[in-house]
């Protein structure tokens, strides 16, 4: 019955997500008729790991992946804690929060160059209001070497979207448990660490790990805020698949699956720590 | 007895006269009836046009102004088939050759030029030479290597003319009286005023022509690279080239260190002011943006003493297209001045004419220079005399990842 009810969506997924995956799977593994290639071979795997880049471009990546889903997390945590009875009474947050929801990356990601860059909005202001001489001496934070233009724009974008799934649950379970750890003598760290954690940890790990996956992943923001070199393993893949030259495409779709497949390691890796603490005794 | 002798001769030799006046007639009236033929052939054809359909400007003027005009005057119906890169149409025709389908294909016109035409000449996919027998081709100045060679492959009449693309400097006069007139002169005004320029990263098209420009000035030469190339001689000035420019990184906008993605970031570098110069494909752009207010008033062009790199675009008929008269017309008469003259109107497209306005007649000559051509956009002469022709795309393309891999990446 259950199956019946999911088919429809399940078909359309599989078709069209899971058609397009093994497609491109296939071009990886070096399958293309009709340029005479008729077998299977990881050399397009091959050449991407080898690739003196590659290792550059995949802890770049991760960086700017977890220091963004750290820095929104932890920023969400203490929101979501503020928020929880301010949000009962006024409906106005609510909606505040859902508007970086509604605005595409991408959107963001130029408004911050039109922010940040060093003769951009801030740095006239700055210059302005005199507390810097010009707008060479405003900080590189666009284009720069630690990605900060990238992490703020994700930072941005990542917030309220975690923050709105932390407040889901803490609306739901109520105040109780916290007057029982008062009652109990627990302090404020303490009823945080063993009651509030505990509750809104399972969307925490999930909105962390969706986020993580995302900024992995995404090509646009890195592709306007980050430098030409050394790049994001999405804007290669990119550059790969958009080369003049054919032959770079499956490599490009190589690049891609190495995406997904590090996503889905992150996933595994997630699951199996969660798993390990909870049979260690630890409360999570 | 004499008079009917007399009157004889006087018949036979008017006949004669006669016949010998029409046969000249009928000689001299032989080419322009090949193209009255072609004119009537033409009538009530249905013309397939495979064409990039990303610009909206682009598909205005063809589907509105070419479009009527055809039907109204040659009863041609013009069919504009957009597709996102004619590579495929090309890959398409590769196959057809292949299987041996030399009829009634259902491309009748390309609009091609570059890599493209390159593949399709050599793979023999092309009808033609038709490009000579057009009557409009004699506004085109084909002496400019420009114009008879497309990214170094001779055109040998296998495509007809359409536009131009030139690249033109961009710098703002009341922040730079007097701009660098040579390659040679802007380097050094590089050098002299670090963190002022910079160019968009290869292989962005716009990018990729500034070092091509490098290339050519490092290896002196220009028509040299036109023809065959010694592959020693290549990679020597393309080394060279590599070393100047990164020798010049450090120099650049932030140190070389990041490049701008594209030309679109390299405008708003410009505009901020965080630039003083920028460059583009399009002769009209800097125009463009003045009056779309982007750029300030003050923002004027300039191209090179030696010149700047130059290309045309062309229009070409496959071998097995069904209706060669009616695209024939349609080239023809996208090369008449009333055509070039709208296409150029920056309201309506802004290309750039590949007909020479010199070889107009004069009255048509005062309408192309009294065209609205916006404040930053330099005369037709100015543009036409300064002009390089583009390297063979092969070289282009070892250009742009030798600048990846020995500028960028510094290995």
């Amino acid at each position: 019955m259950l199956t019946l009810l999911l088919s429809p969506s399940l078909g359309v997924v599989m078709l069209l997500f899971g058609g397009g995956l093994a497609l491109g799977i296939v071009q990886a593994l070096g399958y293309l008729p009709g340029a005479g290639l008729g077998r299977l071979s990881l050399m397009h795997f091959t050449a991407v790991l080898t690739d003196p880049d590659f290792l550059q471009s995949f802890f770049l990546t991760l960086y700017i992946a977890g220091v963004s889903t750290a820095i929104a997390a932890g920023i969400s945590i203490l929101a979501a804690l503020g928020l929880v009875s301010l949000s009962e009474r006024s409906r106005v947050i609510h909606f505040i929060f859902q508007i970086p929801l509604t605005v595409p990356h991408l959107v963001i990601a130029i408004a911050v160059a039109f922010l940040l860059a060093p003769a951009g909005l801030l740095s006239r202001v700055a210059v302005g209001l005199g507390w810097i001489q010009s707008a060479a001496d405003f900080p590189l934070l666009i284009n720069d070497t630690w990605g900060m233009g990238i992490i703020l724009t994700y930072i941005w974008k990542e917030i309220p979207f975690i923050t709105l799934m932390l407040l889901a649950v803490l609306r739901q379970t109520g105040r109780d448990l916290l007057d029982v750890g008062r009652t109990l003598k627990a302090n404020a760290w303490q009823r945080f660490r063993y009651i509030t954690l505990p509750i809104i940890f399972p969307a925490l790990g999930a909105a962390s790990l969706i986020v993580f996956a995302y900024t992995f992943g995404a090509f646009e923001v890195p592709f306007l805020l980050g430098r030409t070199y050394p790049m994001t393993l999405p804007v290669w893949a990119y550059k790969q698949y958009s080369d003049i030259d054919l032959m770079a495409r499956p490599e490009g779709i190589a690049t891609g699956i190495v995406i997904a497949l590090v996503v889905m390691l992150a996933v595994v890796l997630a699951q199996i720590l969660t798993k390990t603490a909870r049979k260690r005794g630890l409360v999570l | 007895m004499k008079m009917r002798r007399l009157g004889h001769g006087r018949v036979f030799l008017t006949a004669g006269i006669t016949f010998l006046l029409m046969l000249a007639i009928a000689s001299a009236a032989a080419d322009d009836r090949g193209w009255e033929d072609i004119l009537a052939e033409a009538r009530g054809q249905t013309v397939d046009w495979f064409m990039w359909g990303g610009s909206p400007a682009v598909n205005g003027y063809v589907n509105g102004y070419v479009a009527e005009n055809l039907k109204k005057r040659y009863d041609i119906t013009l069919r504009q088939a957009p597709v996102k890169d004619i590579a495929e149409v090309v890959s398409k025709l590769v196959i057809e050759k292949q299987a041996g389908k030399a009829r009634d294909g259902h491309v009748d016109l390309m609009w091609i030029n570059g890599e493209n035409f390159r593949t399709c000449k050599r793979n023999g996919l092309l009808f033609g030479p038709f490009a000579d027998r057009l009557p409009n081709q004699k506004y085109v100045n084909w002496e400019q290597p420009s114009v008879y060679n497309d990214f170094g492959e001779p055109v040998d009449g296998l495509e007809s003319p359409w536009g131009s693309a030139q690249m033109v400097m961009i710098y703002d006069t009341a922040r730079l009286s007097e701009p660098p007139r040579s390659v040679g002169a802007l380097l050094d005004w590089i050098r002299a005023h670090p963190g002022r320029f910079a160019y968009p990263a290869p292989p962005d098209f716009t990018g990729s022509v500034f070092i091509r420009h490098i290339f050519y000035h490092v290896a002196g030469d220009v028509a040299h690279w036109q023809t065959s190339v010694d592959p020693a001689a290549f990679d020597r000035a393309a080394s060279d080239t590599y070393r100047v420019l990164r020798e010049l990184a450090p120099a650049l906008w932030r140190k070389g260190e990041t490049y701008p993605e594209s030309p679109v970031r390299l405008n708003t570098l410009f505009a901020d002011g965080e630039v003083d110069f920028s460059f583009s494909y399009h002769q009209a752009e800097a125009s463009r943006n003045i009056i779309d207010g982007l750029f300030p008033e003050t923002v004027r062009t300039y191209v090179f003493e030696e010149g700047t790199i130059a290309n045309t675009h062309f229009v070409a008929i496959p071998f097995n297209a069904a209706d060669t008269a009616g695209a024939m017309v349609v080239a023809n008469f996208l090369l008449s001045p009333e055509a070039q003259l709208e296409k150029a109107d920056p309201d309506v497209w802004g290309d750039f004419p590949a007909i020479d306005p010199r070889r107009l007649p004069a009255e048509w000559q005062k309408r192309f220079s009294a065209r609205p051509r916006g404040p930053a956009t330099l005369s037709d002469a100015e543009l036409q005399s300064h002009q390089l022709p583009e390297p063979p795309s092969e070289l282009l393309i070892k250009l742009e990842k030798g600048w990846e891999r020995h500028v960028l990446k510094g290995r």
